[in-house]
């Protein structure tokens, strides 16, 4: 589908290109949804109980971050144990299995109207193209901040035998350009 | 590079990829944090940057941005902290090995959350592993440390 999706774009030169029809939008969305479903992203992208998730390595996939961690309202851990005294903001090779993850930023969780952990297709095209629910995103910003983010370039490259979502950050930009460019479609609307 | 520890500013002569825990132990010789697991699990390192609790195992040397308190540094003999106070209290310690950083992570939760309840303490308490198994009493203690702090 990725690879469908990313002909589409680079079939047609920009200039003569129409807007993507509904269609590749929604094959662009397909893409999308293959990496924010994956549990790099919904590790993180939990609900208001402020629990991560560890789905990978060996843990399973229903299994919660180790230490009874919870992150609290703050979604830093400020309430109890910060999520900064294992997680080092500071960048590393994140070569060793089984330690914690490390990058230039702080760690944390998303805000909790921002949890993608369990949502369907459906649901989660409508979150993503709601500014309300999506971190006060407009499209062209959103792309911006997947290029930016350094959690966002972890999760593509999050080392030690960790899962990675499919396709590059850079196919996932392109995705989210064209899902933008074709009025972000979700497959449930009229 | 330098490093301030417990008031006290070191020149050290290590590589910047060196644990911080390294740099404690074997160069400066201030053993109260110590080695448990080496990846962040168990929380036997557990030190302060800047009041914050750090495993210290984690952090490389380079990366210290901060003053670095130990449990050298957190209170004296005659003068504890409210914490090293509760956990004489009630004995808290078997063996001990762990003690150090329980002691260091209870610490910096309660400077953070100076009223916490039962679930918070267990939730900021659970990276610190005790393998004498005395974490009632390192609950207790915490709850006993919160009053006393409170008091103060």
């Amino acid at each position: 589908m990725r690879t469908f999706a990313v002909a589409l774009l680079l079939a047609t030169p920009v200039a003569a290109q129409d807007a993507p029809t509904k269609a590749q939008g929604l094959a662009a969305w397909d893409d999308i949804y293959a990496v924010t479903s994956h549990p790099r992203c919904t590790n993180c992208h939990v609900g208001a109980d402020g629990i991560p998730m560890w789905d990978g390595l060996t843990y399973g996939a229903d299994a919660v971050h180790g230490m009874h961690v919870l992150a609290g309202e703050s979604r830093v851990g400020a309430e109890t144990m910060p999520c900064r005294t294992c997680h080092i903001g500071a960048q590393s090779g994140n070569a060793t299995p089984h330690a914690p993850p490390m990058i230039d930023d702080a760690w944390r969780l998303p805000p909790a109207e921002l949890a993608w952990l369990g949502k369907s297709s459906d649901a989660l095209c409508a979150q993503l193209r709601d500014p309300e629910t999506n971190d006060g995103f407009a499209m062209d910003g959103l792309a911006t901040h997947l290029e930016t983010s350094a959690f966002v370039a972890w999760g593509f490259d999050p080392g030690a035998g960790r899962s990675v979502p499919p396709g590059t950050l850079d196919e996932m930009v392109v995705a989210l350009n064209l899902w933008a460019a074709a009025g972000t479609p979700c497959a449930s609307d009229p | 590079m330098k490093l301030t520890v417990n008031g006290e500013t070191h020149d050290v002569d290590v590589e910047d990829d060196m644990p911080l825990l390294w740099v404690l132990r074997d160069e400066l010789g201030i053993t109260g944090p110590k080695y448990g697991c080496g990846i962040a699990q168990c929380g036997a390192c557990t030190v302060h940057v800047d009041g914050v609790a750090v495993r210290s195992c984690q952090l490389a040397a380079g990366d210290v941005i901060g003053d670095v308190t130990t449990i050298e540094g957190l209170g004296t003999p005659s003068a504890l902290h409210a914490v090293q106070e509760a956990w004489i209290d009630l004995q808290v310690a078997q063996c001990g090995y762990c003690q150090a950083g329980q002691i260091m992570q209870a610490a910096s939760f309660l400077d953070m959350n100076s009223e916490p309840t039962d679930a918070q303490i267990d939730a900021a308490m659970s990276g610190n592993l005790c393998r004498c198994g005395s974490y009632p009493r390192i609950r207790d203690a915490v709850k006993l440390a919160a009053i006393k702090l409170r008091r103060v």
